[in-house]
């Protein structure tokens, strides 16, 4: 069937978006609608003395002037993280209360202190700019490398040295003993960037409080609106999760930075109810900057030490992660089960020891962004690889393929054990669509040019669909990481299926049909996907962690499963052949062997108009399943970049990028290379263009697309993709995975091109031509004066 | 508060407007055309692009009330009916994913082709990168926008 | 940001020292400087209207003169407000000496900016400031002595 598993079937959702007509949280419009605008700090840490909001209030079309002594005074609760993590001396993390107005400090630029609620959004933030908050102005906590130390300004009074926990995985003395008998360490410090998710949609709200029904309703931009409704009601107090209604319409990316639920939302419903009145607010980009959680922000030094063969003998990593200035929901996750957890990567290493510290800073928090904890241990492990080829005159493959791990499952000394992998043939496939060979010759004309060439590689891992929920909960999570699914069979024989992923972007309405279609053999455009609404689908955890094909589109298999099933029973029953003789294919229900049959929609008919049913077989066709996978999914890939650097400007161009994946049963290879597309320039942009920069006093500097450099189209090329495929045993598809594996692997591969280039170790992401440009400077002899 | 009248999507439009608005917010808010979208606010994402006069302008950088008697084409107003060349080679090609950058990526595509077309210019994918220059895209990573602009412009 | 400079101005130490005293002065040669009262023997309530890079702001704040050695020496400290612009504060240490009867004015500055100048403005914080003081002293210059004379900046 053209339109089933692995088909390159188009997406059905394009049409409203190629035409102007989706309809995203902004787009949308309520009766008795009235707008916020927040009024923030311009400050990186400093006492709320007064807020004088009287001038405010006055002005043309203003509402209400709300603040956080009222939120709090009226119950909402303080924000939550959703992980909870126990430091290596056995005692809790420090957490600092999270009000989502502030009350008596602000810890951020950013940190909102009130809300103005108008009429109009231009009367809203011009009143907002007329509330007079006074500020008692305390030095702030801003470096990731400092904030530990004993003189710093402490971002939350109450914990010491800004430490919200200081958590270790693996076997220090066993490292220790390992390292110390090695033939060779090799030793590295590194920085993983800052960056800002930069969706382009950005965040927005529309609070509607119904005071007849006491029941709100909250439109806003989520990747997992279910999760939204839990914590909104188990949480913040809003309203019990029978009385409050989240929709996530069309939601323009997300990358992480639209899974948590920020103060925005919280205020928007609470306004809401304040005011009897529809509040919305859509963040302006400046706002995006400043308030979406930031990414990665991680200081590292490692060693890693080797035998004479050139066998991996121990790994030790010691890390500083920056979660900001409050924990928000994934942030304390992100640095430790997210990260610690991948420090074996592709390799066999018998001893491994990771120590992370979290720490506050008075800077915007930082929580999952695309990839979450696993770019950071792919960036550390792939520089350190290959770093220590280099210094022991391995080729880089060859020293990586010394260390390959070639058995599954195979248990690492970090917790996980993968599933299933190749990684030699993904290699061997990389290298060939590279063109490895013919690299030195490549390098040899670039030399004539005076350009400096270089190749990088990057052999990843990651761990996907977070799973199963026990495990995670013994670990410390806040909620189970399973999948919903509801199948339901119309009585025309139309297929609707409810999911509790969210798509924004990954395709689901295509791809999540494409299972049905194969299943039955009708076509996709019988099929629907509901999906980003708590009244239509019962509950679900979201999109995020690449989690929607593994454990989301597994739930639907499972719901298929039983609809096959009962379908099957109806059919026998009709035609009066054995259930087991049953085939159901092309849209057709046959009793093998024979010219008895039944149509599609007439199966559907049979079911709902039960006039001949099986003894005892309840009417109707829709099956619902919950999948709770018994292990994460551990998509792998080699990435192979190529670059050409100008020594003159250190302009650095990647000239070909390879991506060889694999991510077990692809569904749709088109939107599986398009998901790896935007993740490679994802990748790319953290290596050569993207880092938010706060100055020494908090202040943040890259708060626009004039100062944050995101990748443009002249910034990247067109990408070589290939696939390798060793299914995963661990749910029925054998998915993988795909959403975030280009910006985990391709930091590293562009980075060690570079260095590959330049012939110095001595460069930090982003590598942006000053800093190419000094490195390679740094690397000449002076010149003697004359 | 100033009137305005301007040809939206080839129907006549007339308003009265505060003056500050911009011609991002007089097509969303008055006239509820909400496929041109707002992705920043220092004119560099190019999610608001309309043509004005057959010219590719981002929205939010120009003022309604200065439109006097100009011509506005938005996304919603490229094709009659049908789908516009550019609309399906997006399509054909997946060119997008969440859709937010996606009308401002065809309406600049669209003004690209013309203004090749018109100076007999051929249209390579160095070219067409270079000139996505001021329209951002997150989800992509340009590759297959690039292809169904190359697609589209063999067929316009 | 960090920035100091010199300015030679034809007119005597007393001059000079009475005229950065001086409301008047002030309010006329501070760059888009809207309102600026005395409050108190040493402090000033001020209004200036700025535009640096992207963003146009009304500061509102208090200025306040302190280590006074007339007629040598003092420092100007400020802080104003610019809404949802941000903030600037610094200050400045002026000292003036005499030089064949004419002054040699010079300062040190330290500003600093904050929210949405610092995201949108800073990389135009320097060239603004070198440009305001530059504007500052001209108009000084030229409300004390109608005819220019050298500047050593």
């Amino acid at each position: 069937m053209s339109d089933g598993i692995g088909a390159r079937v188009k997406r059905k959702e394009d049409k409203r978006f190629i035409t102007g007509k989706g309809k995203y949280t902004d787009d949308i419009r309520m009766e008795n609608q009235a707008y916020a605008a927040f009024v923030r700090s311009p400050h990186a840490h400093a006492k709320v003395t007064g807020i004088d909001a009287s001038a405010a209030e006055a002005m043309d079309g203003v509402i209400a002037v709300l603040n956080g002594a009222q939120l709090t005074g009226d119950g909402i609760g303080n924000i939550i993280t959703g992980w909870a993590i126990t430091s290596k001396d056995g005692s809790p993390m420090n957490i600092g209360a999270w009000s989502a107005l502030a009350t008596e400090k602000v810890r951020y630029v950013g940190d909102a202190v009130a809300v103005v609620i108008a009429e109009t959004q231009a009367q809203a933030r011009l009143a907002a700019e007329a509330v007079d908050v006074d500020y008692e102005e305390l030095a702030p906590s801003v470096s990731t490398a400092k904030t530990l130390q004993d003189n710093q300004p402490l971002v939350h009074d109450e914990i010491a040295n800004n430490l919200c926990f200081d958590w270790e995985i693996g076997d220090e003395a066993k490292t220790d003993a390992a390292l110390s008998g090695a033939a060779h360490i090799t030793e590295i410090e590194l920085t993983n960037n800052r960056l800002s998710p930069n969706a382009m949609e950005p965040r927005a709200a529309i609070a509607v409080f119904d005071s007849a029904e006491d029941h709100y309703t909250l439109y806003t931009t989520s990747q997992n609106p279910h999760v939204a409704r839990l914590v909104l009601s188990a949480f913040y107090n809003v309203a019990p999760e029978h009385k409050l209604r989240v929709i996530a319409p069309d939601v323009g990316g997300g990358f992480g930075s639209k899974i948590y639920i920020y103060p925005e939302e919280i205020t928007c419903l609470w306004a809401s109810m304040k005011t009897g009145r529809s509040v919305k607010w859509t963040a302006d980009r400046s706002e995006a900057f400043m308030t979406d959680a930031h990414g990665r922000d991680h200081v590292t030094k490692a060693r890693m030490g080797f035998d004479d063969t050139g066998k991996i003998v121990g790994f030790k990593v010691d890390t500083i992660a920056n979660i900001g200035a409050y924990a928000s929901l994934f942030a304390t996750a992100t640095p430790t089960y997210l990260y610690g957890t991948l420090l074996s990567g592709q390799y066999d290493i018998p001893a491994i020891y990771g120590n992370v510290k979290a720490v506050y800073t008075n800077t915007v928090p930082v929580d999952a962004y695309r990839g979450a904890g696993r770019p950071e241990a792919t960036y550390l492990i792939e520089r350190i690889v290959e770093k220590a080829a280099r210094e022991m005159g391995r080729d880089v493959a060859d020293l990586r393929r010394t260390n390959f791990i070639r058995a599954f499952p195979y248990q690492t000394q970090v917790l996980l054990a993968y599933d299933s992998g190749d990684f030699d043939t993904v290699l061997d496939m990389a290298q060939k669509a590279a063109d490895v060979a013919g690299f030195p010759a490549r390098k040899a004309e670039a030399a004539s040019r005076g350009k400096l060439r270089g190749l990088g590689y990057s052999c990843f891992i990651e761990a996907c669909g977070l799973a199963p929920s026990a495990a995670a909960g013994s670990l410390g999570a806040g909620v189970g990481l399973w999948e919903s699914a509801e199948v339901r069979v119309n009585p025309v024989g139309t297929i609707e299926i409810l999911t509790g992923t969210h798509s924004h972007g990954q395709g689901h309405e295509t791809t999540f049909c494409q299972l049905a279609s194969d299943r039955f053999g009708i076509p996709v455009e019988n099929v629907s996907i509901v999906h980003g609404d708590t009244d239509k689908v019962q509950f679900g955890m979201g999109t995020y962690g690449s989690r929607s094909g593994p454990v989301g589109m597994s739930a639907v298999m499972k719901a298929l499963d039983k609809v096959e099933a009962k379908v099957k029973k109806i059919v026998a029953h009709s035609l009066e052949a054995s259930e087991d003789d049953i085939v159901i294919e092309g849209g057709e229900a046959k009793v093998a062997g024979t010219d008895k049959k039944m149509a599609w929609h007439e199966i559907g008919l049979a079911a709902y108009m039960a006039h001949n049913l099986p003894e005892g077989m309840e009417p109707g066709l829709k099956e619902t399943s919950f999948f709770d996978p018994v292990n994460f999914s551990f998509p792998s890939g080699t990435f192979i970049c190529e670059v050409e650097v100008d020594p003159e400007t250190g302009v650095t161009q990647i000239v070909q990028f390879v991506a060889a994946d694999d991510f077990g049963t692809i569904i749709n290879p088109m939107i599986v290379e398009g998901q790896v597309h935007g993740g490679v320039t994802q990748g790319i942009g953290q290596a050569l263009l993207e880092g938010v920069v706060y100055d020494d006093e908090g202040q943040l500097l890259t708060g626009s697309y004039m100062d944050y450099t995101m990748p443009r189209a002249d910034d990247v090329p067109s990408y070589v993709i290939g696939h390798g495929c060793t299914p995963s045993p661990n749910n029925p598809l054998g998915l993988k995975g795909c959403g975030e594996a280009g910006a985990i692997g391709a930091p590293p591969a562009v980075i060690n091109a570079i260095v590959d280039a330049i012939g110095t170790e001595n460069i930090e992401m982003p590598a942006t031509p000053q800093r190419v440009w000094a490195a390679i400077q740094a690397t000449q002899m002076p010149v003697a004066a004359e | 508060m100033t009137n305005v009248s301007m040809t939206v999507n080839g129907k006549a439009v007339s308003r009265d407007i505060p003056d500050t608005t911009l011609l991002s917010d007089f097509l969303r808010e008055e006239l509820r055309l909400t496929g041109t979208h707002v992705g920043c606010d220092t004119s560099q994402c190019g999610a608001c692009v309309v043509h004005v006069d057959g010219k590719a302008v981002k929205a939010c950088t120009a003022l309604a009330v200065s439109l006097e008697g100009a011509a506005v084409t938005t996304i919603e107003g490229i094709a009659n009916g049908g789908l516009h060349p550019m609309q399906t080679a997006f399509n054909d090609h997946h060119g997008l994913q969440c859709g937010f950058c996606t009308p401002g990526m065809i309406m600049a595509g669209i003004d690209i082709v013309n203004r090749y077309k018109a100076q007999g210019r051929s249209l390579s994918e160095e070219a067409i990168r270079d000139e996505l220059e001021g329209n951002i895209c997150r989800c992509t990573g340009y590759h297959n926008i690039v292809k169904a602009i190359e697609d589209a412009a063999a067929k316009m | 940001m960090d920035m100091n400079g010199e300015h030679r101005i034809a007119a005597s130490r007393e001059t000079v020292w009475t005229a950065l005293n001086d409301e008047d002065v002030l309010r006329a040669c501070i760059p888009g400087c809207e309102e600026l009262n005395k409050t108190s023997e040493t402090g000033f309530h001020a209004i200036v209207v700025q535009k640096i890079g992207p963003v146009k702001a009304r500061f509102e704040g208090e200025v306040e003169l302190t280590n006074i050695k007339a007629p040598e020496s003092y420092t100007i400290q400020g802080e104003g407000k610019g809404g949802v612009a941000g903030f600037a504060k610094g200050g400045a240490d002026v000292t003036l000496a005499e030089e064949a009867g004419e002054t040699l004015l010079a300062y040190t500055v330290h500003a600093t900016v904050g929210g949405k100048l610092a995201q949108l403005g800073s990389r135009l914080i320097d060239s603004t400031a070198r440009k305001l003081a530059g504007k500052f002293f001209d108009n000084f210059q030229a409300h004390l002595n109608p005819e220019p004379a050298a500047e050593t900046a």
